[in-house]
């Protein structure tokens, strides 16, 4: 029920055990060269070579081989040609598991195919942002499993509304708030009304009535869901080759007035019309 | 009937695994600490048998707690109960720190016994 990794479904279902993927995942080390590794093994360019890359990299924010044709130890053609061997070469952790002798082939395909059904509700379907960003890709996704996690999660039957840009954020009955930071830097928001909120802690507690919970409980609770989001959010960008790091989430109560959107902040707001007439809305503030 | 430590800075995820463990015949939740410095010091008193713990909390996070508690106590199992499960490199930090399994937020009763009863 969450954005996994192959090696990580098959321990949680007990197919293979955490040593025996450990060990897979060392035979993954071993064999997959990063690019550097690669570009020496390949004899392209030497290990000092890459010493003088890595060190202009602490002053550009440029990707190992770019630098290395930037400096002219490769050519383009060079570059290619290594990043083909390393598609090539690349050992999969499910064909480590069966060369440590974890699964066999028949197993490992039986498998593949359980987990692609397992995951394939998170394949995005694609939202529209009304600004462009460079990390575009990444904040259609995070909306794509917000609205996944409202179905799956809360149980909650909703319409998205079209996406805006904001100019201010304006005054809810509660927002709970997650900052994200690695390659991107945002803030992730979930605002929500009184009702909303009981709704949400109905789901998250799976009780049929939450009036006798106190206040700081129910607040929990909508942390807890942006918590299980931005985890999934954080999973899937990882997939895609971004790092996210989460902060632990924390609540906000706006004035009346509403907050301003703070500088060099671009703020995306999505209205999530709620089937009984209430309104969610998740608010992505986006550093420009 | 096997004691189990929950470690989570969430009163609710807490709840929930402490209803999943109490409704379960063959384990006893012994207590709830919030962050990784309280487990530490609640694997002392209490002596769990299993640790079901965050990643993500303020303070001591669970990847400390983790790799504390594996040089500490050699007895004590540590199973991880988090959202970033699906996060390759926090996944193999904790199976390579001593995790015993990572559980993956959301999660439900059946998944987490059918794993606490794994270990």
């Amino acid at each position: 029920m969450a954005v996994k990794f192959f090696g990580q479904f098959l321990v949680e279902r007990g197919i293979v055990t955490s040593e025996a993927l450990l060990g897979a995942i060392n035979l993954q080390d071993n064999n997959n060269l990063k690019f550097g590794e690669m570009a020496v093994a390949m004899k392209l360019v030497t290990p000092a070579d890459i010493q003088r890359a890595h060190n202009a990299q602490m002053s550009k924010d440029m990707k190992l081989g770019d630098l290395l044709v930037e400096m002219g130890f490769l050519t383009l053609d060079q570059m290619n040609d290594i990043v083909t061997r390393q598609k090539n070469t690349h050992l999969y952790i499910g064909e480590a598991l069966v060369q440590v002798g974890a699964l066999t082939q028949d197993e490992l395909q039986k498998q593949l195919d359980a987990f692609k059904a397992d995951q394939a509700e998170y394949v995005s379907d694609g939202i529209e942002l009304p600004i462009s960003s460079a990390n575009e890709k990444i904040w259609e996704m995070t909306v794509d499993l917000t609205y996944k996690m409202i179905t799956r999660v809360l149980d909650l039957q909703f319409r998205p509304g079209k996406c805006a840009v904001a100019t201010t954020i304006p005054h809810h009955f509660m927002l709970a708030a997650m900052d994200m930071a690695g390659d991107v830097e945002a803030r992730y928001i979930i605002a929500v009304s009184e009702e909303l909120q009981k709704s949400i802690a109905r789901a998250i507690l799976s009780e049929e009535s939450v009036e006798d919970e106190p206040a700081e409980v129910l607040e929990d609770t909508v942390m807890e869901f942006i918590n299980v989001v931005c985890g999934n959010v954080a999973a899937k960008a990882s997939q895609m080759g971004v790092i996210i790091d989460i902060n632990p989430p924390i609540t906000v109560h706006p004035p009346a007035q509403g907050l301003p959107i703070p500088a060099g902040y671009s703020a995306l707001s999505f209205p999530i019309h709620i089937k009984d007439g209430d309104t969610m809305e998740l608010i992505l503030l986006v550093k420009d | 009937m096997k004691k189990v430590l929950v470690v989570d800075d969430s009163l609710s995820v807490a709840r929930q695994l402490e209803k999943i463990i109490s409704e379960s015949s063959d384990f006893t939740c012994v207590g709830h600490a919030k962050n990784g410095a309280e487990a530490i010091k609640m694997n002392h008193t209490e002596n769990p048998d299993i640790i079901c713990m965050d990643m993500n909390m303020p303070g001591m996070d669970g990847l400390t707690a983790l790799r504390t508690l594996s040089v500490m106590d050699k007895e004590v199992k540590v199973v991880m109960v988090t959202s970033l499960g699906g996060v390759g490199d926090k996944f193999t930090e904790a199976l390579r720190l001593g995790a015993k399994n990572v559980i993956s937020k959301p999660f439900d009763a059946e998944t987490v016994l059918r794993i606490l009863r794994e270990l």
